[in-house]
C-alpha cells in the first residue's frame, strides 16, 4: 500500500468514527427527548384521570336529599298521564339519553298522543337515570329527568309534549347533553307555565330519580327502552310506527 | 447494568421477540374481531333486543355498531379482522419457526397492514368525533394493530425488505437499532391513551 492510499485510508476512517459520533448523539437527544415527552404524557394521563374521578362527585355537592315524589306518581316510581280509567296501561322505561328510547319516542309519538287523548291508554313513564354516566360528569339523565318529574308534578298536561321535544332535540350520547336553558327552552316551547320552568334548577326530585332507578332494575328491568302494557313486556318492533299501537288495540278488546 | 440494558437491547431486536409480539398482538386483535362479528351478527338477526340501552353496558349504548360506519364495505368491519388476522398469525408462528419470507411479500404484507392500520385509526376517530360512543373491543383492536404494524415495520426496516432510497433506508436502520422505533411507538400509545381519558374520563369513573 502507497503512503497515499494509507492516509486516505486512515482518513475515511476518522470520518467514519466522526459520523458514528454523531448520529450517537442524535440519537441520545431523540432518547432524551423521547423520555421527556413520555413523562410529561404520563403525568397528562394521571392528572386527567384523577380529575375526571373528582369530577363525579363535585356535581352531586348541593344535591337535595329530602325524597319528594312528583304529585300523583306511583308507589313503584312512574309519573302517570292520560285517564286513570283508561282499559289499557302502558308503562315506558326510558332515560332521556337513550338513543334508542329516542327513536321509539319520535317514530310512535303521534300514536301515542292519539291513543292518550281518546282515553285508550294511561301511560306510566319511568324516567331513569343511568346513563348519567354517558354526558361527560354534567349528568343530563338526571337533569332532563328531573325537568320531567317537576313538569309531571306542577303541569302534568304538558308533560308528553315536553317529553316529545326532549326527545326531537335529543342530544348524542357521550356528548354534554343540553344544557339547562336548552331543557328550560324547550319545556317553554311544550306550553310549561314560566313558573314551573322556573323550579327545575331547584333539583327537587333529584333523589327520587335516583330510588326510581334503582327500583326499576332491582324489579327485573334490565335496559331502555322497556315496555310494559299491561304488566306484560312488548317484545315487538318499537321503532316503527304500526305493531305498538296495534298490540294496545288488542289488549283494548280484551 | 449496562450489560443487562445492552442483553435486553438485543432482546428486543431477535426474531423470538418481534414475531411473539406479532403474534399476540394479532391474536388478540382475532379475539376482538370475534366478539365483534358475533355482536354484527346478533344485531342482523335480532335488532330489538340489541337495539336497547342495557344497564350492564358500561361504557355505550351499542351505538357504535349500528353507526354506518361500523360496516363501511357494506358487511361488518369486523370481518376484515377475521379475514387479515390469521394471516399475520401465519406469519408470526412460520417467522418463529425459522421461515424467512421473500423480500416482495415481506413488502406485500405492509402494504396490506398499512391500509388496515389506516382504516383502524379512521374508525377510532370516527366514533371518538362523530359517535361519540367507547366501545373496548374497536380499541382493543386499535392498541393491537398498532403493535403489529410497529412489529412488522420493525422487522421489514432490519432486513431490509422495503424498496427505499440507501439514505433513507440507512436512517431507518440507525433509529430502529437506537430503539427510537420503541418510544415512538410508546409516546402514539400514551397519546392515544390520554386522548381516550380526556373524552371518556367521567363516563369511565360515573
Amino acid at each position: 500500500m502507497g503512503k497515499q492510499a494509507r492516509t486516505t485510508a486512515r482518513q475515511q476512517r476518522i470520518a467514519q468514527a466522526a459520523a458514528a459520533r454523531r448520529r450517537a448523539r442524535r440519537n441520545r437527544i431523540f432518547v432524551a427527548s423521547g423520555g421527556l415527552v413520555i413523562v410529561g404524557l404520563l403525568v397528562a394521563i394521571v392528572v386527567t384521570l384523577v380529575n375526571a374521578a373528582g369530577g363525579g362527585s363535585r356535581a352531586n355537592v348541593d344535591a337535595p336529599t329530602t325524597l319528594v315524589a312528583p304529585a300523583g306518581a306511583t308507589a313503584a316510581g312512574a309519573i302517570q298521564v292520560g285517564d286513570p280509567a283508561a282499559p289499557v296501561k302502558l308503562e315506558v322505561y326510558l332515560d332521556y339519553m337513550c338513543p334508542f328510547c329516542g327513536r321509539f319516542d319520535r317514530a310512535n309519538a303521534d300514536q301515542l298522543n292519539r291513543l292518550v287523548a281518546d282515553g285508550t291508554v294511561r301511560l306510566e313513564i319511568y324516567p331513569l337515570s343511568f346513563l348519567d354516566k354517558t354526558s361527560n360528569g354534567t349528568r343530563y339523565s338526571t337533569r332532563a329527568a328531573n325537568a320531567a318529574a317537576t313538569v309531571a308534578d306542577r303541569a302534568p298536561d304538558k308533560l308528553l309534549a315536553f317529553t316529545q321535544a326532549l326527545f326531537a332535540q335529543q342530544p348524542h350520547e357521550g356528548s354534554d347533553g343540553l344544557t339547562n336553558d336548552q331543557i328550560a327552552n324547550l319545556a317553554h316551547g311544550a306550553g310549561v307555565p314560566q313558573d314551573v320552568i322556573n323550579t327545575f334548577v331547584d333539583r327537587t326530585f333529584e333523589p327520587w330519580i335516583a330510588k326510581l332507578t334503582d327500583t326499576a332494575f332491582a324489579s327485573g328491568i334490565t335496559g331502555t327502552p322497556t315496555l310494559k302494557i299491561n304488566g306484560t313486556v312488548f317484545k315487538g318492533d318499537l321503532y316503527t310506527v304500526g305493531p305498538l299501537t296495534d298490540a294496545i288495540t288488542a289488549a283494548k278488546g280484551q | 447494568m449496562a450489560e443487562l440494558l445492552t442483553r435486553v437491547r438485543g432482546l428486543r431486536h431477535a426474531n423470538a421477540w418481534i414475531y411473539g409480539t406479532m403474534l399476540v398482538s394479532a391474536s388478540l386483535s382475532l379475539v376482538a374481531s370475534f366478539v365483534l362479528s358475533i355482536d354484527a351478527v346478533r344485531l342482523a338477526a335480532d335488532p330489538q333486543t340489541t337495539l336497547s340501552c342495557n344497564i350492564n353496558s358500561v361504557i355505550s349504548c351499542g351505538t357504535v355498531a349500528s353507526s354506518w360506519q361500523a360496516s363501511l364495505l357494506g358487511f361488518p368491519n369486523a370481518f376484515l379482522g377475521l379475514v387479515a388476522e390469521p394471516v399475520v398469525i401465519t406469519v408470526a408462528v412460520a417467522s418463529l419457526g425459522g421461515v424467512r419470507f421473500p423480500r416482495w411479500f415481506m413488502f406485500t404484507a405492509q402494504v396490506v397492514y398499512t391500509i388496515g392500520v389506516l382504516f383502524a385509526y379512521w374508525l377510532f376517530y370516527q366514533s371518538m368525533f362523530h359517535i361519540g360512543a367507547l366501545c373496548p373491543w374497536c380499541l382493543l383492536v386499535t392498541v393491537s394493530t398498532t403493535l403489529v404494524f410497529a412489529t412488522l415495520t420493525h422487522v421489514n426496516i432490519r432486513d431490509g425488505n422495503l424498496p427505499l432510497p440507501p439514505r433513507i433506508q440507512s436512517a431507518l436502520k440507525n433509529a430502529v437499532a437506537a430503539d427510537l422505533d420503541a418510544m415512538a411507538v410508546t409516546i402514539w400509545l400514551l397519546v392515544l391513551t390520554l386522548a381516550v381519558v380526556s373524552k371518556y374520563g367521567t363516563t369511565l369513573f360515573g
